[in-house]
């Protein structure tokens, strides 16, 4: 019999990146209306169309409801209560990484990050957000050999104004959704790449995130073009300081991918979840979705949620070009009072064009847990095929999962499967593994990695020995 | 509002019973169902107001049955018409409910309604009267089986209310059967009871004719120890729902469900299911399968709810889906909510078309396409029609499905 307690103390672990940097930072007054937009973009020293862009998207946002489909309960946003533009004070232009504050430097230092040069040995080249700006980007000169464009958002507008007014809110436009209209408003910062014809990144392109104010919200923008037979894989992670009120986070991330080009990415997500009782944590409402433009693209999302008092994230693909392929692997781990409402769409419109969804959901404490997708075959997509699997594993009877899968097809000559199971943590084999000498902790770790391994085995390798340790680290606890 | 008021014309407020007062006084305040819910966001709108189309009246014109004669061996009723029945016999009895009985339970039901969820049931109740409700009490075993009629005379809105107690130990076999004439609107609800160790295997066979609407509701009580096990087909309507929610109000209880719907030329079908455990050691097995032809929508939602009290269920749930056309359309939304961990739950979906290995290979062996597919489909449907209790040399629905267009 297994010992509720034990499981209970097994799945309790401390926030480890929950402190807070102390540094200068400059903000602009809280609230939202159309002079808080002008000054950022004006801040920014954006172009005129992107400042249209924006009050479009205001204006938008303005006559939109914010949605109340998922099921998640949280208390009221208070819009005008968050500031919503926050960056750390420093010299006006950075030319080197010597000239960013060596605070920053420690915090990302401290998170893991490796921007310095020291580090430069594991090959990722990273572009550190914190709070409303990028911070740095490293390995920018050896990736422009390649002709890949790896900077912040904001510095695409002033350097590539052309591909950001060509692509910017196709994917994902501003009226698509609530958290999307205010975003595409607001937007702060975020991460731009662009893969040339025919390049297949040397390297992998990571984004950091982390929010360091309790008041400010974040919305950053992520933008990702590849051109004709090019490929990149990029990593983003997230992390924010405990603090007990809920910051907002509100994020774009707009992929396309043309004919023959892949693109995978993949997120570990482990913003605050809120203490035990639910106090603090980070409202997550983002907004995914690639574009399969041409023929035989490839998007791949993967993810590891772990973080986050509410999670509200559908990363999805629009597989337009014939024999395009979309997936998404993911593994969503939510403890205490954290809710998370997380799947993807897969809409299918060209034809031969293949899906695969794998979402593995695990539910401790007083957590709820939901898959939610929509498998959708239009009528051109004949011969398009689409296989998903959602399991839900339970700890504690105070934890909840649950599966809606929507599924529309309007093509006879193609096949979608879905299959969905919940189970708990197996006496036999914990009791197995416990007689062979392993100990109860490690068992049931190990159970939850065997349990999301469909998942692991599709993050990039630095990701997936980070993604176990991330919820090792969330299931290890005070045993014996 | 519109509905309302043509409840109204036909009777003054002192007419009315109590049950269709608290009915409708419940419709006042939202006369028409979200269609932004999940429940009806699919509804065809047109074909909605269709159904609410025709006036209603509470007469019946003559049933004349298309269907074989009685046998010996069958007790047959049909709701608006023959309504009464006292059978006591040695092992069993059948006998129709009193006045206060009757009130009592559905007042008790109404209760518990939602507007979206019940909103079908709230029709119903509102419009149907008297004659049109028949409330039975079973008791015994070794009951012969008992078919039960509904139906509505074309150009015409009928509502027919069906309340049926299984008392301890009953065990019965039930066939219910729903036809729709050419331009007609049936408003089907029943209620079911089934007391501890219960049994009832509960056949629900609809059948329309062109252009008639369905709204068929079935909500059911299990006790412990109950086992109720139900055979569904669905076909021919132009517009027809079927909402399903069940109960199993203290677990250990047993659910077999098998339903089918087939949709051809524009027509649209649609079930809703909603199974609760609120007990432990529940079990169901669950399986939909729905056909689409030509331009019509077949739509399955299915959700079971497994809170904590329901340790140890096991809970499997199945949509099966055939898309034949290229202007056909099938949705299908199986869902599972649970907070219960010592559970086994699984549900499943797949859409597809006739399997053309199957095909090719019957095709090798010297049978014609429409032969082939004609098998393939037989064993299709086979499965669930095997699963209605209905005597098969009277009632052969295989070969009127594969052979009525």
């Amino acid at each position: 019999m297994v010992n509720e307690n034990l499981v209970k103390d097994v799945v309790k672990e401390p926030y480890k990146y929950g402190f807070v940097t102390d540094i200068e930072t400059e903000k602009i007054e809280k609230g939202l209306n159309e002079d808080i937009i002008k000054l950022i973009s004006q801040k920014k020293e954006e172009p005129k169309f992107l400042l249209d862009f924006r009050l479009k998207a205001f204006k938008k946002w303005q006559k939109m409801k914010e949605p109340n489909w998922a099921a998640l309960g949280y208390k009221k946003i208070d819009y005008q209560d968050i500031i919503y533009y926050s960056a750390p004070k420093q010299k006006e232009k950075i030319s080197s990484l010597d000239e960013v504050d060596p605070k920053l430097l420690e915090t990302f230092d401290k998170l893991g990050i490796p921007l310095t040069e020291q580090k430069k040995l594991t090959n990722v080249a990273v572009d550190a957000v914190f709070d409303s700006v990028s911070i740095a980007t490293t390995f920018r000169e050896e990736l422009a050999e390649h002709g890949v464009i790896f900077c912040s958002i904001s510095e695409a507008v002033k350097n590539h104004a052309d591909l950001i007014e060509k692509y910017l809110g196709t994917v994902v436009p501003a009226s698509d959704n609530y958290f999307a209209a205010l975003n595409s408003a607001v937007f702060s910062d975020g991460s731009f790449v662009y893969i040339p014809k025919g390049v297949t990144c040397p390297m992998d392109l990571s984004s950091y995130f982390r929010i360091n104010s309790g008041d400010s919200g974040q919305f950053e923008r992520t933008l990702i073009i590849a051109e004709e037979s090019s490929s990149v894989s990029y990593l983003e992670g997230c992390t924010a300081p405990m603090f007990d009120t809920n910051t907002l986070h509100a994020a774009v991330v707009e992929l396309i991918a043309l004919d023959n080009a892949s693109i995978k990415y993949s997120t570990v997500q482990n913003w605050y979840a809120g203490d035990e009782e639910g106090i603090g944590g980070i409202f997550n409402f983002v907004t995914k979705r690639g574009k399969c433009l041409g023929k035989r693209s490839k998007i791949s999302w993967s993810q590891v949620e772990t973080g986050s008092a509410i999670t509200w994230k559908y990363p999805s693909c629009l597989l337009l070009g014939e024999e395009s392929v979309g997936e998404f692997y993911s593994v969503a781990l939510t403890n205490n009072l954290q809710q998370a409402d997380t799947g993807t769409k897969m809409i299918h419109i060209g034809p031969k064009t293949k899906s695969t969804i794998v979402s593995k959901g695990i539910s401790a404490g007083k957590s709820k847990n939901s898959y939610r997708g929509l498998v959708k075959m239009g009528t051109k997509a004949t011969g398009s095929r689409n296989y998903s699997q959602c399991d839900s594993m339970l700890i504690g009877d105070q934890a909840s999962a649950n599966t809606f899968p929507y599924i529309k097809s309007q093509q006879p000559n193609s096949e979608i499967e879905h299959e969905a199971s919940t189970c708990r943590i197996s006496e036999d084999q914990l009791f197995y593994l416990q007689s062979r000498g392993i100990e109860f902790e490690e068992a049931v770790s190990m159970m939850v990695s065997g349990f999301c391994r469909d998942v692991f085995n599709q993050l990039p390798m630095e990701f997936a020995a980070e993604a176990d340790k991330l919820l090792a680290l969330k299931l290890e606890g005070s045993v014996g | 509002m519109e509905i309302i008021e043509k409840i109204k014309t036909n009777k003054s407020d002192d007419n009315l019973t109590e049950i269709q007062k608290i009915c409708l006084h419940k419709l006042q305040s939202s006369p028409l169902p979200n269609p932004k819910s999940e429940l009806w966001r699919l509804s065809n709108k047109s074909k909605f107001s269709n159904f609410l189309d025709y006036s209603f009246n509470e007469k019946d014109s003559k049933f004349d049955i298309p269907y074989p004669k009685k046998s010996q061996s069958t007790i047959r009723l049909i709701i608006g018409e023959n309504c009464q029945i006292k059978l006591i016999e040695k092992n069993y009895s059948i006998q129709q409910l009193s006045e206060d009985e009757l009130q009592k339970y559905i007042k008790e039901q109404i209760s518990f309604f939602k507007q979206n969820e019940n909103w079908s049931d709230l029709l119903n109740l509102s419009l149907s009267y008297k004659n049109n409700i028949l409330g039975l009490k079973i008791n015994g075993s070794k009951i012969p089986p008992i078919e039960i009629f509904s139906h509505a005379s074309s150009n015409s809105l009928k509502a027919k209310t069906l309340v049926i107690f299984l008392e301890k130990n009953c065990n019965v076999e039930l066939l219910q059967v729903n036809l729709g004439k050419e331009n007609s609107s049936l408003s089907q609800s029943t209620f079911f009871c089934l007391k501890e160790n219960s049994s009832v295997n509960h056949g629900v066979v609809s059948y329309g004719e062109n252009r008639s609407n369905l709204l068929n509701s079935l909500n059911v009580i299990q006790q412990k120890n109950s086992a109720y096990n139900l055979g569904s087909l669905h076909f021919k309507f132009n517009y027809a729902r079927f909402e399903i929610s069940i109960q199993q109000s203290a677990g250990n209880a047993k659910t077999n469900i098998k339903g089918m719907q087939i949709t051809k030329k524009d027509e649209q079908i649609s079930t809703y299911t909603k199974i609760e455990f609120n007990g432990p050691n529940g079990f169901l097995d669950q399986i939909n399968k729905s056909l689409a032809d030509d331009k019509s929508h077949a739509i399955f939602e299915g959700s079971i709810i497994v809170p904590k009290i329901a340790q140890r269920t096991d809970a499997s749930q199945l949509s099966r889906n055939l898309l034949l056309s290229n202007h056909a359309q099938i949705d299908t939304k199986p869902q599972l909510e649970i907070i219960a961990d010592d559970v086994k739950c699984k549900h499943g979906a797949t859409i597809s078309q006739l399997n053309e290995e199957e095909l090719f290979y019957m095709r090798t062996r010297g049978i014609t396409l429409t032969e082939a597919s004609k098998l393939q489909l037989s064993s299709y449907f086979q499965e669930i029609i095997s699963f209605i209790p209905i005597s098969k040399d009277k009632w052969d629905l295989l070969d009127k499905l594969l052979n009525e267009n």
